[in-house]
């Protein structure tokens, strides 16, 4: 007893309590919810057996169901459509900016700094901002867009279902521009300057040095920022909630709204455990592709 | 000639840096323009840059007929257990994982950022239904903060690692030389160094508590315990025409965030570089 008491004080188990409670309580609130996810993918759940333990065993009836909906294909190429280019779209912008920002002036860390309250805002009152910039009659974007002539009519962006899903890629390309644009000046920082002035020397232009330098010295970061963001879209589900709710007829729905939705709106929890199991699949992917580009980090 | 030519590039870069940060932070002016714009002004064409009559009564409207402070309050209650059990359970596990270097180590670290990317819509169903199981739901604010921990605890020890790792291992080898106890070398030489980047990713939790909506949305049906997240929803509805009061709303919400991000902006900014890359 005295052994252990003075282990916990000043030996190997003080380390093991402390990393122990903090497992404990992931195991209780991570581990043991994506099992109870899984086996429930496999049940029948309905509003009366939602209280118990035991529940009628459907085996893969739940996934067949799934698919053999026909708003589950459009769905999950949403889920795509939406993935795809809100990383792009906040890539390209991030680095653009990251790029400019890592030319040194008078402020430049501090502006750069100002662009992250897009990061800690509400993602909800983010979401309800661009609702109302994004409003058919009244809107501002649409009306910046007439004056300068792009369009001629108004957009609906958010009641049209060809714009539906665009709505919610354009604020969240706004709300993640500024995230994958400090992260990736962090890597722009690391890059030593004498490589670029001997390049300079040997008469390299600045788009040589960019694509023989730049590129290459970044691809630990630009891996590292891509899986983060495909991390981040996927988690995505205050601005759908905030500015289209998955509408109109499901044009603008994606995996992860559905499944709540499935849950939440329409009580069939076997169904919205069923997409969130085949959602946590992806993103389980997504992050080892993550880990191992932050792997260096990792061994230290 | 020179000198005077790095000025002028230096002023052209300023200027056009900050034309893009005020056209990247538009969202946010356009936000504050329409809360202090009345009914009529919001609907205009075309929409005025600043309202004729600045209507600050629109915030003292929304605060009362919304009943905010019990939003708000229940946003601070929620978003300070949160940020509790976070620093309490994820600190002691950081200081572990930023101090050895072995297998188990790296197993640990690995389900943790594995951990960390689980989105909160698909977490909820298994966590409601469990709770629901559990009796939990009779608390839903509490049944909300241990979940919402749940999800910024590995976020939490990520980036606390990293800043245990930059305290320099032979401050504590020497307390301990000195004859302190491992407890005592952890509590009075390793927390204090590492105390202020512990208190910035205290503050980030706080800050994402305190716009957390998926799992108070779904846990929290009584409108008396819902927090500010929750009442905006509530508030936009679907075919809402009351943006100046929406807006308002939004501006009192987000308003203790902002100021805490202008404040501690430098810190934020490095504390978040620090843990997701190197």
């Amino acid at each position: 007893m005295r052994a252990l008491l003075a282990s916990l004080r000043d030996g190997r188990g003080f380390d093991i309590s402390l990393i122990s409670i903090t497992m404990t309580f992931l195991l209780l609130f991570c581990g043991v919810p994506l099992i109870y996810n899984a086996i429930m993918s496999f049940q029948e759940v309905d509003i009366f057996n939602l209280n118990t333990f035991i529940r009628p065993w459907v085996g893969f009836d739940n996934y067949r169901a799934l698919f053999a909906d026909a708003t589950t294909l459009p769905i999950f190429y949403n889920t795509l459509v939406f993935v795809f280019f809100s990383i792009a779209g906040q890539f390209l912008v991030g680095f653009a900016l990251a790029l400019f920002f890592s030319l040194k002036f008078s402020g430049s860390t501090y502006l750069r700094g100002l662009f992250l309250v897009s990061w800690v805002m509400p993602g909800l009152v983010v979401g309800a901002i661009w609702n109302w910039i994004l409003s058919g009659d009244f809107g501002i974007l649409n009306h910046v867009l007439k004056y300068i002539g792009v369009i001629s009519d108004n957009i609906f962006w958010r009641s049209d279902i060809h714009f539906s899903l665009w709505a919610v890629i354009i604020a969240n390309i706004w709300l993640g521009t500024a995230f994958n644009m400090i992260l990736l000046s962090v890597g722009l920082a690391a890059i030593p300057n004498d490589i670029y002035e001997a390049a300079q020397l040997d008469g390299a232009n600045a788009i040589q040095r960019f694509r023989t330098i730049t590129l290459p010295m970044m691809r630990a970061t630009i891996g590292a920022v891509v899986s983060l963001g495909l991390i981040f879209t996927l988690q995505q589900f205050d601005l759908f909630a905030a500015i289209t709710s998955g509408g109109p007829a499901n044009s603008s729905n994606v995996a992860q709204y559905r499944a709540w939705e499935m849950s939440f709106k329409e009580y069939d929890f076997a169904r919205g455990a069923t997409i969130s199991v085949l959602m946590i699949g992806v993103v389980m992917i997504a992050s080892i592709i993550y880990v191992r580009s932050t792997k260096q980090e990792i061994r230290g | 000639m020179s000198d005077e030519k790095s000025k002028w590039i230096n002023r052209l870069l300023v200027l056009i840096a900050l034309t893009m940060a005020s056209v990247y932070l538009f969202p946010l002016y356009w936000m504050f323009v329409t809360s202090l714009k009345t009914g009529s002004e919001v609907f205009a064409t075309p929409p005025a840059l600043w309202p004729e009559i600045a209507q600050w009564v629109n915030y003292q409207d929304v605060w009362q007929s919304k009943n905010m402070a019990r939003y708000m309050g229940n946003s601070l209650f929620i978003a300070t257990g949160v940020m509790l059990i976070t620093c309490l359970l994820g600190t002691g596990c950081a200081y572990v994982l930023a101090r050895y270097r072995n297998f188990w180590i790296d197993v640990g670290l690995f389900l943790i950022l594995m951990l960390q990317v689980l989105p909160a819509s698909l977490m909820v169903t298994p966590l409601f239904v469990g709770f629901n199981q559990l009796g939990l739901l009779d608390y839903p604010r509490i049944a909300v903060i241990l979940a919402f921990s749940a999800k910024t605890m590995p976020f939490f020890i990520v980036l606390v690692r990293a800043t245990f790792m930059s305290v320099p291992y032979e401050l504590e080898e020497a307390a301990l030389v000195d004859g302190n106890s491992r407890v005592g070398a952890f509590l009075f030489i390793v927390l204090p160094l590492a105390r202020n980047g512990i208190l910035v990713c205290a503050i980030l939790i706080f800050m994402q508590a305190f716009g957390e909506f998926v799992y108070a949305k779904s846990m929290i049906q009584d409108a008396q315990l819902q927090p500010a997240s929750v009442g905006l929803n509530t508030f936009m509805g679907p075919n809402t025409v009351e943006w100046n009061r929406i807006m308002a709303y939004s501006m009192m919400y987000v308003l203790p965030i902002l100021g805490i991000f202008i404040l501690l902006q430098r810190r934020i900014v490095a504390g978040l570089t620090s843990g997701a890359l190197k």
